[in-house]
């Protein structure tokens, strides 16, 4: 029995039993007081049969849910057309709200991991964190009260060398014993490090992660006590760690962290970041309090290097966060935005509902009569919208976890790198509630405004009694949905064709060479310990030391017998060569000629650092002047070999041998480089960026490269597949210098396989959408044109009984969904024009030319938008055909 | 002669309610009926139970409030007041009613009859 139920039996009882005691006063016996009582209150058993009834019409009841249930069968259209576009609208909305939880409410999935902080040294000046903190690591973790577990660590990527021939990098955490503790992190194997490996004398010692474990020691049972290489270093493994740890961030391999010989002064020695857990009974307010006193100390006592520094505390998960996590405008931007989605995604389900609801306007009437108050038909029509919006919602997110479990996480691996262990993309409780709390929005505004519209002098309307016969209409609100979705309509699939050109670029980019004859490897170097302060000298020294290492490097490599060849580049083929502002020799003359206060005008090229073997090695044939000569990398040589599109571009034809160029380097205060001579000039050897518009500009610096910002490895293989190179390349770099890291080992051919990963999923993402869409802009105009039939029935059935000529009925019918189309088409079209003239390439030798507006672009929009009409025409198709089919006895009895 | 007792007049048993909540206060269902029938001089023939669908659609209106309490008996009762919103749907009505009343009166006026 339900409370309500219950509280009225309750209520019942106790009015008889005071009847009673009433009538007893006056001198009845109980009994006949009791019969006297019931006699008065009239039938119990009616008045709570009423007053249940009464309950069950408060609000909503079960039956609304049950009609809607029915709704959705009897119209399976809108059912899925609706419920299609709901769906994606929750799936998009829950995919963003994960994404934007991930970034701004981070959390760590440890036990106790809200009480894991981070301590920081935040300079206020420079508003920076100060990562070099170890004096400060040493005297916090001598006296913090408030914070246990203290402890630091510093990251390292190091070749891992595990046998001859196995040398990959693995990514290294040099951590204090107590982060294991700080997380409890458990070995399967072994054990965790100690504060004793810690000591200065203890030997070196490594524990490793499940994954290396399974990867690169087969899961060796035996492999405690082995020694392994890691960098030019030697550990011995004592532990295995269980599946899933990576703390500190993403991390498989944990050596000690030894400060004993590292620079200890304040605002000096290694980058380390410091964490902690917060003691029993404390909270981030106490602990703070206690950094704070321990700060303002500082600042007093060691003035000049701590008195703009404050040291805060931080929960560990927000080290990964967009500021600190805190940033509630930013949440609030995100959740309008998903808002606004799902809003304008469920108006245009609303106008079918809308329109459905029209056709049962009667019916709706007929309850308005029966008593039923405005508040209960919208309540109705909310529910039927509910069970639509609920059954969407689960497809929404049984669709998001699709999506994040099979795609987020990748894409968010090919745009940040590794991702830290405490990112989960996978359905949360929170996203449940999301999902719960748009359905709620969706089918507000899916079912109330259009109720809300419905309803709106429905009394009135009764009087009347002639449903159909007008007075409910299509208001502005609906066109301006209806035109906004066909513009929409026309301007996506203008979207998916752009990306289809910019992918198409990618797959057809040609750097001018046989990409699938080499290996690109690129090249890194562990940083040493302490390289804070470097002198001038010591700078020259390292980059005489790289040379000679990556000359050997070189060496060893090309004495391979699969190997032609060897080069480094300072950007991979199709790797974004820096584009920058050139300024020709001629150019003061010519602008003198004209106007002696002309600027020099502006022109782009792309600039390639070669070592000077590079043309011979990619057989880029030289078609005037000369190749580089070793002379030509020494600095001051000052010359530079450009190719045939900077002929063509920027010489405009002119003879490029020994003309005259610089780079300008605005905001620079050297100024202008030095004059650079052409030497020479070579066939097409696109350096430009594959996915814009080509072929760029580009010349060709001479250098060495141990003066690259980015070290890259072309190895040329004499026959098949490069990558069979790969291991001896490993190899040999491992021998040359352990403190190498190659980074990324790739044919140089699959050099963009990332990023055409990104931009076919994008393309999948706006074709989807597209066809959502479209879906809706067809629905509505059906909507639009049923109604409108349905409403003229009795018209159009007078006028056909009149002998009123097809053509005219038929265009006094097509009027209104023509025009809503024609200014929907019109609209998208201006948008789409709109945007190719605000966003051509501005900047590089193309500039100002709009991008994909030819001729051709034009005439494939102008054909898509005949066909979006002939499509949106054929919408109306059935509606017309029913309309022209009225019989005019039956129109003129449709009431 | 005695008074015929009559019927209350169709919809106005709402109206009853919110006069006398406002004019005695808060009170139980069953005390409730006893005041109207003795208000009305025992004129009315009140089926007590038609009182509580009346009070529960008074309720939704938000015109009364109910909650639990204890009756001069001392048994657990429900006890119902009136809200603000009711006191000025009693307002309101009771202009509606003292006009309506009064056009009526007028055309009795006319005819000859004497209220």
């Amino acid at each position: 029995m339900s409370r309500s139920e219950r509280e009225l039996d309750d209520e019942v009882e106790a009015h008889l039993a005071e009847a009673v005691d009433d009538h007893v006063a006056r001198g009845l016996s109980p009994q006949e007081a009791r019969y006297a009582a019931l006699r008065d209150f009239g039938g119990v058993t009616q008045v709570k049969q009423v007053h249940r009834e009464m309950r069950s019409c408060t609000f909503m009841n079960w039956l609304d849910f049950k009609l809607g249930g029915r709704m959705l069968v009897r119209y399976p259209g809108l059912t899925v057309v609706g419920g299609l576009a709901m769906a994606f609208a929750i799936l998009v909305g829950i995919v963003i709200f994960q994404f934007a939880a991930l970034f701004l409410y981070p959390s760590l999935p440890l036990p106790n991991g809200d009480r894991i902080v981070q301590l920081n040294l935040h300079d206020l000046v420079e508003n920076e964190t100060e990562k070099r903190a170890l004096h400060d690591f040493l005297s916090w973790r001598d006296s913090l009260r408030t914070i246990d577990n203290l402890g630091a660590w510093r990251d390292d990527i190091r070749t891992l060398i595990v046998a001859e021939g196995d040398a990959r990098p693995a990514y290294v955490a040099e951590m204090s014993s107590s982060g294991f503790t700080a997380v409890q992190g458990q070995p399967l194997i072994g054990r965790v490090l100690t504060p004793e490996d810690e000591q200065p004398a203890a030997p070196a010692v490594a524990v490793i992660g499940y994954e290396l474990w399974r990867t690169r020691f087969g899961s060796d049972p035996n492999v405690l006590g082995r020694t392994v290489q890691l960098g030019a270093d030697h550990s011995t493994i004592v532990g295995v760690m269980r599946e899933g740890f990576a703390f500190p961030v993403s991390h498989e391999m944990w050596v000690p962290l030894k400060i004993a010989g590292v620079d200890q002064a304040p605002r000096s020695g290694p980058a380390i970041t410091i964490f902690g857990t917060l003691a029993e009974g404390e909270t981030f307010e106490t602990a703070q309090a206690e950094l704070t006193t321990h700060g303002r100390r500082a600042a007093v006592e060691q003035k000049p290097t701590h008195e703009r520094l404050e040291p805060r505390v931080v929960r560990y998960a927000d080290m990964m966060a967009m500021n600190g996590g805190q940033d509630a405008v930013f949440m609030l931007l995100i959740y309008s935005f998903i808002g606004m989605l799902v809003v304008l995604m469920c108006g245009n389900v609303g106008l079918l509902l809308f329109a459905r609801a029209a056709s049962r306007e009667s019916d709706l009437i007929v309850r308005t009569a029966l008593g039923a108050g405005r508040g209960r038909i919208v309540a109705q029509l909310f529910a039927e919208a509910l069970v639509l919006g609920g059954l969407a919602a689960l497809v929404g997110l049984a669709g998001a976890a699709l999506v994040l479990r099979n795609w987020a996480m990748t894409f968010l691996e090919i745009n940040l790198g590794r991702l830290p262990f405490w990112w989960d993309l996978s359905l949360s409780p929170a996203s449940i509630a999301a999902a719960i709390v748009l359905t709620v929005l969706a089918a507000t505004v899916a079912g109330v405004i259009p109720a809300l519209k419905i309803t709106r002098g429905m009394s009135d309307r009764l009087k009347q009694t002639t449903a159909g016969s007008g007075g409910l209409r299509f208001g502005g609100v609906w066109t301006v949905v209806i035109v906004a979705q066909v513009a929409v309509t026309v301007v996506f699939p203008a979207i998916v064709w752009f990306e289809n050109v910019q992918l198409g670029r990618m797959q057809d980019y040609n750097p001018g060479f046989p990409t699938d004859q080499f290996l690109a490897v690129s090249v890194e170097r562990d940083a040493p310990v302490d390289n804070d302060g470097t002198t001038d000298a010591a700078a020259v020294e390292q980059n005489a030391r790289m040379a000679a290492t990556l000359g050997e490097l070189r060496t060893r490599i090309a004495a391979q017998p699969g190997v032609a060849g060897v080069t480094f580049v300072e950007t991979l083929p199709g790797g974004e060569s820096p584009e920058r502002r050139i300024e020709m020799g001629y150019d003061a003359a010519e602008a003198g000629r004209r106007n002696p206060d002309a600027a020099a005008p502006i022109r782009w090229a792309t600039v390639v650092e070669t070592e000077t073997n590079y043309f011979e090695l990619v057989d880029a044939p030289l078609l005037a002047g000369r190749g580089f000569t070793a002379a030509d990398a020494e600095p001051g040589a000052n010359v530079v070999i450009v190719d045939q599109a900077f002929v063509d571009n920027v010489l405009l034809g002119r003879n490029p041998i020994g003309q005259q160029l610089r780079l300008v380097r605005p905001g620079n205060p050297a100024g202008p480089s030095d004059w650079y001579s052409v030497v020479g000039l070579v066939g097409k050897l696109d350096s430009g960026v594959p996915y814009r518009k080509g072929p760029f500009a580009g010349f060709y610096l001479p250098s060495t490269p141990e003066r690259f910002d980015n070290v890259h490895m072309l190895i040329r293989v004499r026959s098949g597949d490069p990558m069979t190179v790969a291991p001896q390349v490993r190899e040999i770099a491992a021998g040359v210098d352990p403190s190498l890291r190659l980074v990324q080992i790739q044919r140089a051919n699959e050099l963009a396989a990332g990023m055409l990963w990104v931009i076919r999923l994008w393309m999948s993402i706006t074709l989807a959408m597209s066809s959502v869409a479209l879906l809706l802009s067809l629905a509505g105009l059906y909507a639009v044109m049923a109604f409108t039939v349905s409403r003229r029935t009795r018209e159009i059935g007078v006028r056909v009984a009149l002998g009123g000529s097809r053509r005219r009925i038929i265009a006094a019918i097509f009027r209104r969904p023509l025009i809503q189309m024609g200014i929907g088409v019109l609209a998208g079209i201006a948008f789409i024009a709109f945007m190719t003239f605000m966003y051509p390439s501005t900047e590089g030798p193309g500039a100002g030319q709009a991008e994909g507006l030819t001729l051709r672009a034009i005439a494939m929009q102008a054909g898509y938008a005949a066909l979006m009409f002939g499509v949106c025409m054929l919408a109306c198709v059935v509606p017309t055909r029913r309309a022209l089919n009225i019989e005019p006895t039956t129109a003129l009895r449709t009431e | 002669m005695t008074p015929d007792r009559g019927d209350v007049v169709y919809g106005s048993l709402g109206l009853l309610v919110l006069t006398t909540l406002h004019a005695i206060g808060p009170m139980h269902g069953y005390r409730l009926a006893r005041r109207i029938e003795q208000i009305s001089g025992n004129q009315l023939a009140l089926n007590q139970g038609t009182l509580y669908p009346a009070l529960l659609k008074l309720e939704q209106m938000a015109w009364v409030s109910a909650k639990w309490g204890q009756s001069d008996t001392g048994r657990r009762v429900k006890i119902y007041s009136l809200t603000r919103s009711g006191r000025k749907e009693l307002a309101r009505a009771e202009a509606q009613w003292q006009r309506s009343a009064g056009i009526i009166a007028r055309f009795f006026k006319l005819s000859g009859h004497t209220a």
